[in-house]
């Protein structure tokens, strides 16, 4: 069982990067995959409404070894429209279980976390900020990350967009508690793929969501 | 897991769709066959400006919550006009109330005028 959880935890979400769109259309399942320099994860959130969406986490802390399960609520706090812009305020939590895996031995624990997270784009550019507070039962932990982006071209409706991205992440408690991740996304229809390399600590990220 | 990043990239760079504009029996130009098709079926093309539209993420939340419509035969967006556009069928009614709350319940707000037939 223990292999089991770490291969699901393996292929995919960590707690670092803004998600694009956390919350999809009524009645819409989206799966995120995420590696980042801290954590690898996987979500799978549905759209009840369009203002909120819930799902189920899974999370590896590579570090420490703990594996979290358990359930996470998104809620569109606010969206702004204009005719060339979107802008978002998202506040996020969960609740489940954190275990240690392979050789921390610590055992499950309740685990919590909370955040906020704010996005503003245009076809051009591209801003994000969140910020998370979290306690897998070990004590709490905070992080913030932020990014900026730029399209170098204008993509249409179906065709594939590009965007250079900048993510600084902060975890206050790490060994190196500032890094930078310069990343490429991928986007087109309904998929969205982002490659990166953090080279502080020489490690790859990558995001992977598909909305159904 | 670097075949499988290829791969992806490689399935989001070349299956690229064809938005060359149709031409339907009346020569009037629409975005693609799929929307000059429903035309020429006899259905009713109605547009409407959308605020907020800045990527597919938002065009496919429009054109899965109104092409999942039965009353819909076709729906195209324009990421560049901002507009959504869509026909609807032939002996079927889709309400100016009705397309502003789908347009809401994708996560958007319609912004002017909601156009029907020749004004569309």
């Amino acid at each position: 069982m223990r292999h089991v959880l770490t291969a699901c935890a393996a292929i995919a979400l960590g707690a670092g990067a803004a998600d694009a769109r956390p919350v999809s259309y009524e009645g819409g399942w989206t799966t995120i995959a995420q590696s980042d320099r801290m954590n690898t994860g996987l979500l799978i959130h549905y759209t009840p409404r369009f203002d909120y969406s819930i799902g189920l986490k899974t999370e590896w802390d590579r570090a420490d070894d703990i594996l979290f399960n358990g359930a996470q609520a998104t809620w569109l706090a606010k969206r702004w429209f204009g005719q060339d812009y979107q802008a978002n305020l998202y506040a996020f939590g969960g609740g489940g279980v954190a275990q240690g895996i392979n050789d921390n031995d610590r055992g499950a624990r309740g685990a919590g976390y909370a955040g906020i997270m704010a996005d503003w784009e245009t076809r051009r550019w591209f801003l994000s900020w969140m910020g998370r507070v979290s306690d897998m039962g070990d004590g709490g932990h905070a992080m913030q990350s932020a990014r900026v982006g730029v399209a170098p071209y204008i993509a249409g409706f179906g065709e594939l967009h590009t965007w250079l991205m900048v993510e600084v992440d902060h975890h206050p408690e790490d060994a190196t508690p500032v890094a930078v991740t310069p990343l490429v996304r991928f986007f087109r229809g309904p998929a969205l793929l982002e490659l990166g390399y953090t080279p502080a600590v020489n490690e790859a990220m990558f995001t992977f969501m598909y909305r159904f | 897991m670097f075949r499988i990043l290829i791969a992806a990239i490689a399935a989001l760079s070349f299956s690229s769709l064809s938005l060359a504009p149709a031409a339907s029996a009346d020569e009037r130009a629409y975005p693609t066959p799929e929307l000059a098709t429903a035309v020429d079926e006899g259905g009713t093309l109605v547009s409407a400006n959308i605020l907020g539209m800045v990527c597919d993420f938002c065009a496919v939340a429009m054109t899965r919550t109104f092409g999942r419509r039965a009353e819909v035969a076709a729906v195209h967006i324009d990421l560049d006009d901002k507009t959504l556009q869509l026909v609807v069928r032939d002996g079927h009614e889709l309400t100016d109330a009705t397309i502003t709350d789908l347009v809401r319940r994708s996560g958007y707000q319609l912004t002017g005028d909601i156009r029907r037939g020749d004004d569309a």
